[in-house]
């Protein structure tokens, strides 16, 4: 019956659309748009888009229905099409931004980049720029990005509020705090207890961040990255337990958070759930492609589940592209020594014992035997 | 609550005493000496600890707080105060005998916690527990102790037998202290197969190599791996003996005369006279191995100087380092 109705539906409706004109076509479609019902919007775009496949517009704005929608990945090849037609800043700002939603935040940082070379004075762009930066760990490249606006826009609060956090997270605690200091001139908030606690984790003062953090997911249960460092600091004191339930809000509300993901995964390792450890730490290394640390996690499930050739794979390719990484050669020293290959057990820990004696010479205590 | 810790100590008493008894009907060699090893004591119930029992108070004071652990009959009940407020609880388990440490557990508001202060032999009084002196305390419960998390389920698994099951804790089926069955497996099957005639093995620890039973005996001293991926550098390792032992440059991983038992009886107590050892050293180094060259200096007492014996701070007990090296005049201790 519905199906019925369904299909009778439709036929009037492209008998409707075949008897207006592509002019009123267009026009009742923009009207639909700017009136937020896209489902109209893209059924007389839809419409036109047979009749005109390479008229930009079209396409541009059927992308922006589609995205108005949620329906992400058909709005990315509706735009794709327009920007095969015609470049525009403004189409690629949303192609970006269909990117960001569906946590593709690499290609978002790709396409902003050229966004951003095509109109630099778009501060959409260059927010959401440094938005991406930050989520893929680039905290340098979004102080290059929104140092040079520290001066001629102290009041853009979304600039100076990721220069500080970007500041704090590279290290660069002195010059954040000053960022701290102006964010706090407006009185306590959300993100000004998020970035003091970030600066405080930064320095290993993890209970002080604890504290902060719960502050701010307190005021701002919605504020990005607030769970998720929160969670961390309740690790690093120890609550487990608590830190588990903090990256699942986390989650919850921005299901792409790469921290989110890499921990709550790192912790259902530690709990022996290796499927559902598999499937947070898949989605942070799809979120962050080639991270070293996810990687790492995914190779170590491997090996608690036995599946050592994948993790032997795995591991070799990661100590390949990151020759430093400790953790590694440890865990393939392991694996090694496992798979009872002793020569190839001893080169690795050599490599450890290597790195190692450098780490150590960096801290180095001298202990006197007792007499 | 009282009746409840009552019976769960009944119970762990009772099953003890069946378990060890039926393995010491056929293994009564390894069964003699066990039950006073201190791994056997790894773990005792606040009633039988022989450092509660022996000390009838027992004080501290640090960071504004006071400590005291009284003994009642067969209870020891822990005061931590403040101005005018405190936090008073019976001790349940204590962990470890003293010589590195004693703490102790307790529970509140269904929760578990390991003390803020520990007993140690050598100063015979109680101090801060290991790590507690970085973590000031923020609240009154915070000075009592710090929160136990599923995380540390692994004390009671090295401190007990068949304390924890698939990563949560079993304490209705935990055994006190490191006994048969937590180094050898269930012998429920075994026991019935020998009463039945028939053979059920025991999981065998004697074919180990050295790679493997350091990784055995370091589910809970700490494997190489363990270790090494943690960043544990400086004096703070020097408890991990299994990671020590597989950084000296003796260490070979196929061979039985450097794993943990060619030197160790875990059946028997800890032998601490430093010329006991010398056999054990010079099966390679008196010729045993090509590799393997004498030493020039002295005949005896390989240890004392191979394997110097160092203060890890805060915990008034020197280790062993199991770092076989040779030592040199102020050399920094090394990884």
């Amino acid at each position: 019956m519905l199906r019925a109705v369904l299909v009778l539906w439709s036929a009037a409706y492209a008998a409707y659309a075949q008897n207006s004109s592509p002019q009123e076509l267009f026009q009742r479609g923009m009207a639909a748009q700017q009136a937020g019902e896209y489902d109209r919007a893209v059924r007389d775009y839809r419409a036109l888009v047979v009749q005109y496949p390479n008229v930009f517009e079209i396409r541009s704005n059927l992308g922006a229905s589609l995205a108005g929608e949620g329906h992400y990945s058909e709005a990315i090849a509706e735009y794709q099409r327009a920007l095969a037609l015609k470049s525009n800043p403004r189409v690629r700002l949303n192609l970006a931004l269909a990117y960001y939603k569906t946590g593709d935040i690499q290609k978002a940082t790709e396409t902003l980049e050229r966004v951003h070379q095509e109109a630099q004075d778009d501060q959409q762009a260059i927010t959401l720029l440094a938005d991406c930066y930050l989520r893929l760990g680039k905290n340098k490249q979004v102080i290059t990005l929104l140092a040079p606006y520290e001066q001629s826009q102290p009041d853009n609060r979304p600039f100076i509020y990721l220069l500080g956090t970007a500041l704090v997270r590279d290290g660069q605690t002195d010059k954040g705090q000053v960022i701290i200091d102006k964010i706090l001139r407006d009185g306590d908030s959300a993100e000004s207890r998020l970035l003091m606690g970030t600066a405080k984790y930064m320095v290993a003062d993890f209970s002080g961040a604890r504290d902060d953090f719960a502050k701010a997911v307190q005021l701002n249960p919605k504020l990005p990255d607030a769970f998720a460092w929160y969670g961390m600091a309740l690790l690093s004191t120890g609550d487990q337990a608590g830190a588990k339930k903090a990256f699942e809000k986390e989650l919850a509300g921005d299901p792409n958070n790469f921290v989110a993901n890499l921990h709550l995964g790192a912790q259902l390792r530690q709990d022996q759930d290796y499927p559902a450890a598999l499937k947070y730490l898949q989605h942070a290394l799809e979120l962050r492609t080639g991270d070293p640390a996810v990687r790492f996690q995914i190779a170590s499930v491997k090996m608690s589940q036995n599946r050592l050739p994948e993790a032997e794979h795995e591991l070799e390719a990661l100590v390949k592209d990151s020759p430093q990484f400790i953790e590694a050669h440890v865990a393939l020293a392991t694996l090694y020594f496992r798979q009872k290959r002793k020569a190839d057990g001893e080169r690795e820990r050599a490599i450890f014992a290597k790195l190692n004696a450098e780490r150590q010479a960096q801290n180095e205590v001298a202990v006197k035997p007792a007499q | 609550m009282r009746l409840r810790l009552f019976c769960v100590v009944l119970l762990v008493v009772v099953v003890h005493a069946r378990e060890e008894r039926e393995c010491a009907t056929c293994h009564a060699p390894e069964s003699r000496e066990h039950p006073r090893t201190s791994m056997a004591r790894a773990m005792e119930s606040a009633s039988d600890c022989e450092i509660l029992r022996a000390h009838s108070v027992l004080s501290f004071e640090n960071a504004g707080y006071s400590y005291r652990i009284e003994r009642h009959g067969e209870q020891s009940i822990y005061t931590v105060a403040r101005n005018e407020q405190s936090v008073t609880v019976p001790i349940r388990w204590a962990f470890g005998l003293g010589r590195a440490g004693q703490t102790y557990v307790f529970e509140k508001d269904g929760k578990m916690y390991e003390s803020r202060v520990s007993f140690y032999q050598q100063i015979d009084r109680l101090d801060l527990t290991l790590g507690a002196a970085g973590a000031p305390p923020k609240n009154l419960l915070e000075a009592a102790g710090r929160l136990m998390t599923n995380e540390d389920s692994r004390c009671f698994s090295c401190h007990a037998t068949d304390a924890v099951h698939d990563t949560k804790l079993t304490l209705h089926r935990m055994t006190a202290g490191i006994q048969c069955e937590r180094c050898h497996g269930g012998g429920e099957a075994h026991v019935r197969g020998f009463q039945q005639g028939q053979t059920v093995a025991m999981k065998s620890l004697r074919g180990l190599s050295a790679e493997d039973m350091s990784n055995f005996c370091g589910q809970c001293h700490r494997t190489w791996a363990e270790i090494a991926g943690d960043g544990i550098t400086g004096i703070a390792n020097i408890r991990f003996q299994p990671y020590r032992l597989t950084n000296s440059k003796c260490y070979d991983s196929d061979d039985a005369r450097i794993r943990c038992t060619a030197c160790h009886d875990p059946h028997r107590e800890l032998e601490t006279a430093a010329g006991v050892y010398d056999t054990k050293c010079l099966a390679c180094h008196a010729g045993g191995k090509r590799a393997a060259l004498s030493c020039k200096v002295a005949t005896k007492d390989c240890v004392t100087c191979h394997m110097p014996k160092l203060e890890l701070p805060g915990s008034h007990h020197q280790f062993t380092d199991h770092q076989i090296r040779v030592v040199r005049a102020n050399a920094p201790y090394p990884n």
